[in-house]
């Protein structure tokens, strides 16, 4: 017997019925590595940490994302980072500065021997979202973070930082610009495009209902 | 949307005697001055576990939610309505995919979650343990199962768990959109034809039962409940929900002229609670543990999807990836 639905689509499915025996742990990997999204809401904006997405690579990751976080709201640059790529600071209190916290400066067990461009991203609070805070240029993680310190780490609370090489940084281009128009025919999608009220108006003084 | 229902079981974390009392305090106190806890963050094992079943209940409840619905878009009328319900079904998938991250920071992997749900050891909502004989019934869920899942939604966001909170921000802001376009279904078919009306009352009829213990029983008071209020992860009982819900969506169905099928339905003036007669829970327990209409449907569906696709995630995987759990 297979299993009969409502939908025939997935009567034609041919599922097996009753009791199935349990899968095997999925593997895994099965579910990619992450990467984390950052998006520009408008232009001059900064970029602004969105959340993460599951994928085989760089690529991809950009597709899911643009996909995830873009399609529902004002969108006009995108960022992403494999999570591997990225250090974390400690997380400080709210109000606290992450900076004036690190008092030792850990040597860099790795070091470049030439100064490459790192993106610093700041969280003023606790549940926020990271920001786009500025680029340094270093010769490593620890020394990047330095640099941030110096440049942009005099004002206000920052709980936490992240910093990855910008190399590792995949960006969407300015030629590409206008994959982020949205087409003015898709406004089925938004609430504001629902007005129920002229119908149930309507529909009230034809027969006189009430709410209560 | 979301399936509350949330039973807080107790669980053998439930003694917080063996967690370090400083750490416990610090981490208390950072709750009570209203801070929000973020993933490496030190934390109680009952707040770390109970967050990760919450939130993957909510993951599994979106992706499930999303296939009585999913279902009615080859066959929604119109072409507006079917980009409408296929926009909406393609958001629920969306939120699965954010709240499994959020649960993930905690530590438990996707592909962990997924195998639970598949082998029916993780729950999602009941609700969608029920068919959608017809379009009316997938307007009913658009609008009632929604707003239901609003309601929960926009307590929990107020949690106090950093990544769960930012993904429920843009869920509810994709909610709005699906609380009004289930609204529009619903006043569409009530102020269109008798033959509509009828519909649209026959689903209301069908679904009600489900809704009313769509925010699970009445919760009882035991320390364990209070200790989740105090760290901000319960942040309403379901009474509080579902008489909230009440409140706002038993007068908008009165005002088509549509009936709800309880008799004893009705406000009580003085207490300003509503009364209602006790949701069938015996039916609820017995098909959250697998014996309802779709309970099997719904698994194997996910199965098959999860089994076909298997060959191409294998294809697409990068030998030298690393797992390493999402930031934030």
């Amino acid at each position: 017997m297979s299993l009969k639905s409502l939908d025939p689509r997935v009567t034609r499915l041919n599922l097996p019925e009753g009791e199935t025996p349990a899968i095997e742990p999925k593997p895994e990997l099965d579910q990619f590595e992450t990467y984390e999204a950052f998006h520009q809401k408008k232009e001059g904006a900064a970029h602004t940490y969105v959340g993460p997405v599951h994928a085989p690579n760089e690529d991809v990751a950009f597709l899911f994302a643009k996909e995830q976080y873009s399609r529902r709201f004002a969108c006009v640059g995108l960022w992403i980072a494999r999570t591997e790529h990225i250090q974390v600071t400690p997380y400080v209190g709210d109000g606290e500065n992450v900076y004036e916290m690190m008092r030792v400066v850990e040597e860099p067990t790795e070091r470049s021997e030439e100064a490459e461009a790192y993106e610093i991203f700041h969280l003023k609070k606790r549940g926020k979202a990271h920001t786009h805070a500025g680029r340094v240029m270093a010769t490593s993680y620890q020394e990047a973070l330095q640099e941030a310190r110096n440049q942009f780490g005099e004002k206000g609370p920052i709980v936490n930082v992240w910093v990855v090489k910008s190399k590792h940084v995949l960006q969407s281009a300015e030629e590409d610009k206008d994959m982020w128009t949205t087409i003015p025919e898709k406004k089925y999608r938004e609430a504001i495009a629902y007005k129920v009220m002229d119908k149930i108006t309507k529909y009230k003084e034809e027969h006189k209902t009430t709410a209560l | 949307m979301y399936g509350g229902g949330n039973v807080f079981e107790a669980t053998k974390f439930d003694d917080l005697q063996t967690e370090d009392p400083a750490k416990l305090a610090e981490f208390e106190a950072r709750i009570a001055r209203g801070e929000k806890i973020e993933p490496n963050d030190w934390m109680p094992q009952l707040y770390r576990k109970q967050l990760i079943r919450m939130i993957e209940q909510h993951a599994h409840s979106e992706i499930i939610g999303a296939l009585p619905e999913g279902t009615w878009i080859t066959r929604a009328p119109g072409f507006r309505r079917k980009m409408a319900q296929m926009a909406k079904v393609q958001d629920e998938v969306g939120h699965a995919q954010l709240l499994y991250s959020a649960a993930e920071t905690l530590g438990k992997t996707r592909e962990q979650m997924l195998t639970d749900l598949i082998n029916g050891k993780s729950k999602y909502s009941n609700v969608f343990n029920y068919p959608a004989f017809t379009w009316a019934d997938s307007n009913i869920i658009s609008w009632l199962i929604d707003a239901g899942a609003i309601v929960n939604q926009m307590a929990n966001a107020k949690g106090s768990y950093g990544p769960y909170s930012r993904a429920l921000e843009r869920i509810c802001a994709e909610e709005a959109f699906h609380l009004k376009y289930g609204h529009d279904a619903v006043v569409h078919m009530a102020t269109g034809t008798p033959k509509q009306r009828e519909m649209i009352q026959a689903a209301l009829n069908r679904w009600w039962p489900p809704i009313m213990t769509f925010f699970g029983p009445s919760d009882k008071m035991s320390t364990h409940t209070e200790t989740l209020m105090r760290w901000k992860v319960k942040m309403a009982s379901n009474d509080e929900c579902r008489q909230q819900f009440l409140d706002m969506y038993v007068p908008k169905i009165w005002e088509l002229g549509l009936t709800v099928p309880d008799p004893n339905l009705k406000k009580n003036m003085e207490t300003g609670q509503w009364e209602f007669t006790e949701p069938d829970w015996d039916e609820f327990k017995r098909v959250i543990n697998g014996d309802g209409p779709c309970n099997a449907e719904r698994l194997a569906v996910r199965r098959t999807a999860e089994e076909r696709g298997a060959w191409v995630r294998r294809a697409l995987l990068n030998p030298k990836a690393k797992y390493v759990k999402p930031l934030a």
